[in-house]
């Protein structure tokens, strides 16, 4: 296949900047700020599956499969505290959230 | 045997002195009195055991105290017959001072504090005068400073006290600076400190080092020994407790500056010019004191003034090059003034604290014992012919004459025209306090044993002058015994001469009698009337010490005033605390500022960091560029 | 013509994440987004990634999203098209943070990358298990470690008081 490594990377950093973009604009809710937690984290997965193609060497995948197994663990609890929070306040609104005020 | 006699002398007031301080309010009041007093009399057993065993000047190294690069000062002292002659003199002297003190201060509360500083302000004394080295000597120069700025101020809660006891200690500071700085320079010069090596190494120097080396020792002396122009702190010190004047004023602090000069005359006497500054100034001073004493009302103001004009003549006699004068006036004038302090303790003891002489008078009959000792000090002071007085203040004024030259003989005829003053004066003093009628004093049992210390003074104050009489007379043992000294060469006159200037010098007291008994003994009661009214211009001039504390106040104490007054508006609180505030009020506000920054919102915390990492991107975007 | 697949995938990756973000319930952002990840995980094979194609089909699509699916249902959000919308001042921060991201990755990528000759090698299985097991044993015994805390940390969370 001979699309540049850099097409690849500038997909992956499109994806990164959107996910980002999503964290950043959906604080009303926080299930779409975890969901744009995922799009980052995949956007990091392709540029490792990336790197590791262009370099022929395994480790970028292993590193993309270990990313996959953290992020199952980081949903599964994420999503249950969001089910906690929701339980004490009926909301999923993180500005609702602010007991941490310094 | 000398090295432990040496060592319990020193230890023996420090002891005293610590065990005072630490724990004299513990102690039953009669212990810290019998304490102090012990301590002071073992001092002096020990140095009259020193004298008898005492066979020549001596170098006695007791401990090392520095010892480090090229600065080796060991604790070391000096035993030669300048020394030895004060210590016993000090001891005698301040061991009377302590009885005395137990029995005027008997109404004081604070004995422990006071009987603590006597004693360390003789163990400071002693330490100055066998201190073999210049930074033991400065060490004892020092305690003799801080003792008295305490000791003056010792009934602190009056303002007007406890501001004497400081201007003392500002004022000598002075002196002391320079003898700081004299120190430094002759360190950097012969690298060494030692009293007895450096005098021996004056000829290695130019003359004008020697000079400047001089005139750097004379006002540390100015300081501390009152003279011109540092004297205004001593007619103030007499805030303190009257013992306390006498101790100053006879046996230590004062005559601190003299003894300095007399020790390094071997070093800086080879200057002709140090030599006549201090000669200039003693005379000088000498006249002031005495014209100054001359209008004072307040009893202790006149010893003051008397005192300044008394130390005044050793200078004088040191600028001539007579160390064995010198000393010989410093001996009698130490027992004289010390009778004439304590019997003016008594008399202000008996009139209740009231201390102006025109309100005195009678006293005559009602005390007759301090009368007669007072009378013999008035002598001794105004040089009446046979007294010890007399021979000492002769000796300054012969060696002054001797040494020949404009210059000493115009300070000759000064100080002739300062004895009129100085016999005028003491007797003005006598008529005033002790003539008339009238007398009615307040009698207690102390007042007869303060009376009974005055005896032995009054014994050494008359016959002082057996100590060093002239040689036409057989000659003095004080001079035999300073012979051992490295003493410069003194013209030695003719008897006929001596006899001559003694005689001038007799006839001179003799008239400033006449002319105080036909002023005040006789026209005693137009002179109490006359005090009454408004004094005269010159009368006031000469009341106020010649207006230097005002000059003083105008020049000195008015600019530093207002300058600080400038640094404390303008420079402390208008730029150092100001900015300061500034600095904090600014950083207050920024955490404040910064502070709500913490909202406790995730997203703006999401949003903070992803500014951040996107701030740390565009900077490497921005370096790839 | 693997790159013309390559690049029309991207296309459909990108919008559908676009639409991901900008829906208006989550339920259908879901969806968007589990179309797009299939198209991530077509381009990890053509980027000779068989495995992570896979692992991204069954865990990302099949398991990760699914989950999300159910919390939304457990949730009980009485009508999730009420929820809160971002307003344009919300999006005008997350537009300038993207920007700024992706202009500055954009810079970085074309004045690094310039020399590097296209062109991918292929990582059999084989070598992959290999690098696994053998270098990264004690990384998998770590990661399974976390996934078991993970497990007691939600039940923790979830239970009933």
């Amino acid at each position: 296949m001979s699309v540049p490594l850099s097409h690849v990377l500038i997909v992956a950093s499109l994806m990164f900047a959107m996910g980002l973009g999503c964290v950043v604009a959906w604080r009303a809710n926080v299930i779409m700020m975890l969901i744009g937690i995922e799009i980052m984290l995949n956007a990091v997965m392709l540029t490792f599956v990336g790197g590791s193609a262009h370099w022929g060497i395994a480790d970028g995948q292993l590193f993309s499969l270990m990313l996959m197994a953290l992020t199952s663990a980081e949903v599964s609890l994420a999503l249950a505290m969001v089910v906690y929070l929701h339980r004490r306040k009926q909301t999923v609104d993180t500005d609702q959230f602010d007991s941490m005020k310094g | 045997m000398l090295p432990i006699y040496l060592t319990f002398m020193l230890l023996l007031p420090l002891l005293g002195g610590l065990t005072c301080a630490v724990a004299g309010r513990k102690l039953p009041r009669a212990l810290v009195e019998v304490l102090a007093c012990a301590t002071v009399w073992g001092s002096f057993v020990c140095s009259v055991l020193a004298a008898t065993v005492y066979t020549g000047p001596q170098v006695i190294t007791l401990a090392d105290w520095f010892a480090s690069f090229d600065l080796a000062i060991p604790v070391s002292l000096y035993l030669d017959p300048l020394s030895l002659s004060m210590v016993v003199m000090i001891g005698f002297v301040c061991g009377l001072i302590h009885v005395y003190s137990v029995f005027y201060m008997r109404e004081d509360e604070d004995y422990a504090r006071y009987f603590a500083l006597l004693n360390l302000f003789v163990f400071a004394m002693l330490t100055l005068v066998l201190g073999e080295t210049l930074p033991l000597l400065y060490l004892g120069w020092e305690g003799v400073g801080f003792c008295s700025y305490l000791l003056i101020g010792f009934w602190y809660s009056d303002p007007d006290n406890a501001t004497a006891g400081r201007k003392a200690f500002i004022t000598t500071r002075f002196g002391d600076v320079a003898l700081m700085i004299a120190l430094a320079w002759m360190f950097q010069l012969f690298g060494t400190l030692s009293i007895t090596k450096v005098n021996g190494m004056g000829f290695l120097m130019p003359v004008s080092v020697l000079t400047m080396l001089g005139i750097l020792f004379l006002v540390a002396a100015m300081g501390k020994s009152a003279q011109m122009p540092l004297m205004v702190w001593l007619p103030d010190a007499m805030a303190g407790p009257t013992p306390v004047s006498a101790m100053i004023h006879a046996a230590t602090m004062v005559t601190a500056g003299v003894y300095l000069l007399a020790r390094l005359l071997p070093l800086i006497g080879s200057s002709k010019a140090a030599l006549a500054a201090i000669a200039v100034t003693g005379g000088l001073t000498a006249f002031y004191g005495a014209t100054c004493a001359l209008a004072q009302r307040d009893l202790k103001r006149v010893l003051a003034y008397s005192t300044i004009s008394q130390i005044g003549y050793m200078m004088l006699g040191v600028g001539a090059g007579a160390v064995t004068a010198a000393t010989f006036h410093l001996l009698v004038h130490a027992f004289f003034k010390a009778l004439l302090f304590l019997g003016a303790g008594c008399v202000i003891a008996a009139m209740h604290h009231e201390q102006d002489i025109y309100k005195m008078g009678g006293l005559r009959r009602s005390l007759p014992l301090t009368f007669w000792s007072f009378l013999i000090g008035a002598a001794c002071l105004a040089g009446i012919p046979l007294t010890g007085g007399f021979f000492s203040k002769d000796s300054i004024l012969l060696a002054v004459w001797l040494k020949g030259g404009v210059l000493y003989q115009a300070l000759y005829l000064l100080g002739l025209l300062t004895a009129l003053i100085t016999a005028f004066y003491s007797f003005r003093l006598m008529f005033l306090v002790f003539g008339g009628g009238n007398g009615h004093v307040h009698r207690s049992s102390g007042l007869t044993v303060m009376q009974a210390v005055l005896i032995p003074l009054a014994i050494l104050g008359l016959f002082g002058g057996l100590l060093d009489l002239p040689s036409y007379l057989g000659g003095g043992y004080l001079s035999g015994f300073f012979a051992t000294l490295p003493a410069s060469d003194i013209p030695t006159g003719s008897h006929e001469q001596e006899i001559a200037l003694q005689v001038v010098a007799g006839i001179v007291a003799l008239l400033g009698l006449g002319a105080a008994y036909f002023r005040y003994g006789k026209g005693r009661s137009e002179r109490m009337r006359e005090a009454q009214a408004q004094p005269s211009p010159l009368l006031s001039f000469l009341a106020q010490g010649w207006y230097f504390d005002k000059l003083y106040h105008l020049v000195l104490i008015r600019p530093y005033q207002a300058c600080a007054g400038f640094f404390s508006e303008r420079v402390d609180r208008g730029v150092i605390d100001a900015s300061v505030d500034g600095l904090s009020a600014g950083l207050g506000g920024a955490g404040r500022l910064f502070g709500r920054w913490s909202t406790g919102k995730v997203a703006v915390y999401l949003i903070s960091f992803a500014a951040g990492g996107a701030l740390i991107l565009g900077y490497l975007a921005w370096l790839a560029l | 013509m693997e790159a013309t697949l390559f690049y029309i995938l991207a296309a459909v990756l990108l919008i559908g994440i676009l639409l991901a973000i900008t829906a208006r319930q989550v339920v259908r952002s879901i969806v968007y987004l589990v179309t797009s990840f299939f198209a991530l995980a077509l381009m990890f094979y053509l980027l000779g990634a068989p495995l992570i194609a896979a692992f991204e089909v069954i865990i990302y699509a099949g398991a990760i999203m699914v989950l999300f699916l159910f919390v939304i249902m457990m949730l009980e959000l009485e009508s999730p098209e009420k929820l809160p919308h971002p307003h344009l001042k919300n999006w005008l921060p997350a537009l300038l943070l993207a920007g700024a991201v992706v202009g500055s990755l954009v810079v970085l990528l074309c004045s690094r990358l310039q020399a590097v000759p296209p062109g991918f090698i292929e990582i059999p299985v084989r070598q992959f298990a290999f690098a696994l097991f053998k270098q990264y044993g004690v990384a998998v015994e770590v990661v399974s470690m976390q996934l078991l805390f993970a497990l007691v940390g939600a039940l923790y969370l979830g239970r009933r008081r």
